[in-house]
């Protein structure tokens, strides 16, 4: 077998498809021709690296393109059809009830303190649930108490500022008032009350009493 | 095949589950001819949209004693191919061996799985970049023998050339391909 015939014939070879005397022809010229060994060796990978290659894979909504171009009619999408089964559900009554189960359990088990991610036995006895809820309802009362006393503790402390700016416009001889509740003497005329703008602030110390802040504090009766 | 043949049936009957059906088993197949082909995802389902648009449109013409209805496929797939082929041949002229390679070395392996995803997309682009860079008559005969295993005689019918003929590109083919993979590897390294 000269060179040329056998470079022709290389891939035949390498699938099996030459007579056995061609195979056995090709196999002693390969002994004497390197480059005929070289070149069934190229060959040998090129066919592994095809086979080696996996089929790709098209965009999964090629197939609805395609039917819609040639049909007409449009394929519906894999979360289109996940929307249909779950259709039904998906009625508002049906929405509005689930929707308002999940508010009320919620509810609930904030009320009741209950953590889902770490649940206690005691978490399970409904009686829990209404003690916690019980306390809880007072501890709001609570906080909602102690938010009126500190605003009224601000009130205070405005209407104090106010009189000392009072005292600074007109200087006079004054002694200082008790604080009473709603008592809203000596209004300042433009209204502001920044600390740094009222001259008399440094006086602010002296002026108001550790006796007036305790009496002050001291109708904040609060449960903690 | 037998049941390729009923699904046909079908569809000339009407019946769009039967032309889905036909599309499910055979998409696959047209979109890797022509992925190999075009060496463009975006390229190649388009393509494959063309390919199925005219097969639906000629369907009728499908003739069970001339062939398989794959071979029958993958006729219109590569004539389709050949066609859009000449479209676009200005656009490939200044592609080269170096720009090839360059392209291959360019992309990030941003792969999130270790060496087998690695290799196995590096053996990919490289194929893929080697293909390109054979003449067409070379590139389809062994995209259709050793990509999609069709065997000599079904390529024959593909391509409408005697058999010899099948058999003298594939061999040249597979050694070009070769000759350009050895280079691909020296210029990378
Ligand atoms: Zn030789």
């Amino acid at each position: 077998m000269n060179h040329l015939d056998a470079v022709n014939q290389i891939s035949e070879y390498l699938e099996n498809q030459l007579g056995l005397a061609t195979q056995a022809e090709m196999e002693a010229h390969f002994t004497t021709c390197a480059e005929c060994r070289e070149m069934a060796e190229g060959v040998r990978e090129v066919m592994e690296l095809c086979q080696a290659a996996e089929p790709l894979q098209p965009s999964p909504w090629l197939i609805s393109k395609i039917i819609q171009a040639t049909t007409g009619q449009r394929q519906p999408s894999w979360w289109e059809r996940l929307l249909g089964s779950i259709r039904p559900v998906l009625q508002p009554r049906v929405v509005y009830g689930i929707s308002m189960a999940v508010f009320s359990i919620s509810f609930i088990l904030h009320a009741a303190n209950v953590n889902i991610r770490s649940l206690t036995l005691r978490d399970l006895n409904p009686g829990t649930w209404a003690y916690r809820a019980n306390s809880k309802g007072h501890l709001l009362v609570a906080r909602a108490e102690k938010y009126y006393y500190d605003l009224r503790v601000v009130y205070e402390i405005q209407n104090r500022l106010r009189e000392l700016r009072n005292d600074q416009d007109e200087p006079k001889p004054e002694t200082p008032k008790k604080a009473s509740p709603g008592g809203a003497q000596g209004r300042s005329r433009n209204g502001s009350t920044e600390l740094a703008e009222i001259p008399g602030f440094n006086r602010f110390s002296t002026r108001m009493s550790a006796a007036d802040v305790l009496s002050m504090w001291s109708k904040r009766s609060l449960p903690r | 095949m037998e049941q390729d043949l009923e699904l046909v049936k079908r569809c000339l009957a009407g019946e769009n589950s039967a032309w889905e059906a036909l599309l499910r088993a055979h998409t696959s197949k047209v979109y890797n001819l022509c992925y190999r082909f075009t060496g463009s995802s975006t390229h190649a389902e388009d393509l494959t949209q063309e390919v199925f648009i005219k097969i639906y449109q000629t369907l009728k013409s499908f003739d069970a004693a001339q062939g398989a209805f794959t071979t029958w496929l993958s006729r219109i797939t590569r004539n389709h191919l050949v066609d859009h082929y000449r479209r676009t041949k200005k656009d490939r002229v200044t592609d080269s061996i170096e720009d090839k390679v360059e392209r291959v070395e360019e992309r990030p392996s941003a792969s999130l799985d270790p060496l087998a995803e690695l290799e196995s997309r590096e053996v990919r682009e490289l194929l893929q970049a080697a293909l390109a860079l054979l003449s067409p008559d070379m590139r389809e005969a062994v995209i259709l023998r050793d990509l999609q295993e069709l065997d000599y005689q079904e390529i024959t019918q593909v391509l409408g050339v005697p058999e010899g003929t099948v058999k003298s590109r594939i061999n040249r083919g597979r050694l070009e391909l070769a000759r350009i993979i050895k280079r691909m590897k020296g210029m990378k390294g």
